[in-house]
């Protein structure tokens, strides 16, 4: 692609995966020069609404009728969607409890104003609209944004990772946090690409990327259940982040 | 006649907010700053949630402040199950929010404020006798990432604060390095206030205020703390941190349906400009002379000042963080086992200055460690009623007729403030008015 046509949006979120993207301190500039960015209202106050887009990177959940509009008006005016960050691409945080009983929070947080308020569950970007490509990550790796841009340009599919936190950990040579310590480490089912940032740290892994493609949740509950840890503390810790994938995955994403 | 100015989407500031103006003849009759920040309900969903799992849950409530969100939530916790951190945590924690602050104000001053001041609408579209100053500033962010990398485990959201301390330690290789780079930052700070110098003056609005921040226990800083200053014309008021919920009152105002923080029933500015007004005499001389070569005034009557007050703190932070890192190398870090948590039914309490204002957190445990409430107060949020009176103020003192140009100088307002709307409607939500 020949400097292709870029916006860059968040819907409800953190603002951390455009952060990310704001964080290239050394490669923005040159970034700009090979992107035509048309439409990025976080860094600009001169967007072109309307225009054709090449790429759409998205970030955040869809939490009202307003971000399902957005969306749905990105997708429209797109070629190749790209979700950023675990809230676009498995609902992410505000989604760890979607079936909890919202109007009941709203109040207790915004009085009875609360509920006129245009609110809706979180819910991942592709239980809406069709997304071309899921850069994970709770905010997402830089690497991997840089490199997304340059398959892209490339005219190539941007490659992710396919293998768990647990492959890059071993890669480092990490003591285990799970076997030794029996620590509630999510490394063995979430999307690596992170290169073991937090373990590499002695912090057990939270998730915060999301599963993995094949992740075997079952053996894995198994695995936390024989070392003793409360089935609800992991059940929790699933919840948190990809609440959408466990959703997806009603027999524990065996296969 | 009535007229309108609709600033639908505010750019160049983190979230989804608006501004709504509306004049009948010469009056103003609405003055609004709608936020439509969808609503995650963090504070809410946090209920019944272990201990364990907060602080990297209510992270996620602002990228730009996640240090601020994340190290004040395990401060919180700690308080309420009686965990002292150790010195060295604090050393290390009062650096990790440095790495933030420099980072955050790197952002806002050079890619987000600077364009009005050039009259470009974006930083990597300013006029060519400006992008030095824009790659400089880029730099000053980056020298803000490596602190929070090096200290926090990630530029956002940061993963190595834990309750009680810190999973790694910075190797001395690591602190090493960090000393190089600000050493380089010191030497950038100074040449990019060259430039902020010899910025033009882009108008603002003038007005008596009044400002809140938290007194540090040390030197000047953004982590710890027992009292909250309130500051106006020279005269200051103290409320214990604790107590913050006396400056989140919120009172219902007839133009809109949101609530607004006041105090003795006026609306108060947090943030580096009411910092700088509150700890002046803490400065260090390098700040100082920053102030006086911006021609800072204090007490400053324009909110445009934030911005002059954050260039002030990134020398004063890159200052403190130097000697910060000179310590921890002269003293050696000692691995330090994080203190166990005896978790119990019990309150906890915290209050950090977040780069862009007072930030409390305070959580309600039961016997197992697990949340019966969250409060989460954020300076944005806190901000909201001043930013109000500030455009209003605006209006009212406008010197033209044109509404583009007026419709601008709004934005440069809000801007100012460096709003984090993403934070805000954790306490505030605002309706769109129109």
């Amino acid at each position: 692609m020949n400097r292709p046509t870029v916006g860059i949006f968040g819907l409800s979120g953190c603002a951390g995966d455009q952060l990310v993207i704001l964080d290239c301190e050394d490669e923005l500039l040159d970034l700009v020069c090979l992107l035509d960015v048309r439409d990025f209202l976080m860094a600009s106050s001169d967007n072109d609404e309307t225009c054709h887009l090449d790429i759409a990177f998205v970030e955040g959940a869809v939490l009202s009728r307003r971000d399902a509009t957005r969306l749905a008006r990105i997708r429209e005016r797109c070629e190749h969607l790209v979700a950023i960050g675990t809230c676009a691409v498995w609902g992410g945080v505000a989604a760890m409890d979607r079936d909890a009983d919202r109007d009941q929070i709203i109040t207790t947080l915004y009085g009875e104003t609360g509920r006129t308020y245009d609110t809706s569950p979180a819910q991942a970007l592709h239980e809406l609209v069709e997304v071309d490509c899921a850069i994970s990550g709770c905010p997402i790796e830089k690497e991997q944004f840089l490199g997304a841009v340059a398959d892209l340009l490339n005219g190539n599919p941007p490659l992710q990772p396919t293998y768990p936190v647990c492959t890059e950990c071993k890669m480092r040579e990490t003591a285990c946090l799970l076997l030794r310590q029996g620590s509630t480490c999510l490394g063995p089912i979430t999307l690596g690409g992170c290169d073991a940032r937090c373990p590499v740290l002695g912090i057990p892994c939270v998730g915060c990327r999301g599963p993995v493609d094949d992740a075997n949740t079952r053996a894995a509950l198994a695995m936390f259940r024989e070392l003793g840890v409360p089935a609800e503390a992991v059940a929790r810790k699933l919840r948190t982040f990809a609440p959408v994938a466990i959703v997806a995955a009603p027999h524990g994403g065996d296969r | 006649m009535s007229t309108r100015i609709l600033i639908e989407h505010l750019a160049r500031v983190e979230g989804h907010g608006g501004v709504f103006v509306e004049l009948d003849g010469d009056r103003v009759a609405r003055v609004e700053l709608s936020i439509f920040e969808g609503l995650r309900l963090l504070e809410g969903l946090l209920r019944g949630r272990s201990y364990e799992d907060v602080a990297p849950i209510v992270s996620r409530i602002c990228a730009i402040c996640s240090v601020a969100h994340t190290v004040t939530s395990l401060r919180a916790t700690e308080r309420a199950f009686g965990v002292t951190p150790s010195p060295q945590t604090e050393l290390l924690r009062d650096l990790l929010f440095r790495g933030e602050n420099i980072e955050s104000h790197a952002l806002h001053i050079f890619l987000l404020a600077l364009p009005d001041y050039v009259g470009a609408p974006a930083a990597t579209a300013v006029p060519e006798q400006w992008q030095a100053s824009v790659a400089l500033g880029l730099q000053l962010k980056k020298l803000g990432n490596l602190i929070q990398q090096t200290v926090g485990g990630r530029a956002i959201h940061p993963v190595n604060a834990v309750l009680g301390g810190f999973g790694a330690l910075p190797t001395i290789d690591q602190l090493l390095s960090l000393r190089d780079a600000l050493v380089q930052g010191a030497a950038d700070a100074q040449a990019a206030l060259d430039a902020l110098c010899a910025l033009p003056d882009v108008g603002g609005c003038e007005a008596d205020r009044q400002v809140a921040a938290l007194i540090p226990p040390g030197p000047y800083g953004y982590y710890g703390g027992g009292e909250i200053a309130i500051a106006r014309n020279g005269t200051q008021q103290r409320v214990r941190a604790d107590e913050y919920r006396v400056l989140a009152a919120e009172r219902s105002v007839p133009h809109s349906h949101a609530k607004h923080s006041l105090f003795g029933g006026e609306p108060f500015m947090v943030g580096a400009l009411a910092r700088l007004t509150v700890n002046r005499e803490r400065l260090t001389p390098a700040a100082a002379a920053a102030a006086q070569r911006l021609a800072l005034k204090l007490p400053s009557r324009n909110p445009l000042d934030n911005n002059k007050a954050q260039a002030v703190e990134l020398v004063l932070d890159i200052d403190h963080a130097t000697r910060t890192v000179e310590r921890l190398l002269e003293r050696e870090l000692r691995p330090e086992p994080p203190p166990t948590v005896h978790p119990r039914a019990a309150s906890g309490t915290a209050v950090s200055e977040a780069p862009r204002g007072l930030l409390a957190h305070s959580y309600t445990y039961d016997d197992h460690g697990r949340i019966v409430a969250a409060d989460v107060v954020t300076p944005t949020a806190l901000n909201a009623a001043s930013v109000e009176r500030d455009l209003r103020r605006a209006v009212e003192q406008r010197t033209t007729e044109d509404l583009d140009g007026l419709r601008r100088q709004l934005e440069i307002i809000v801007r100012a403030y460096d709003p984090c709307i993403s934070c805000s409607v954790h306490v505030v939500q605002k309706r769109h008015a129109v």
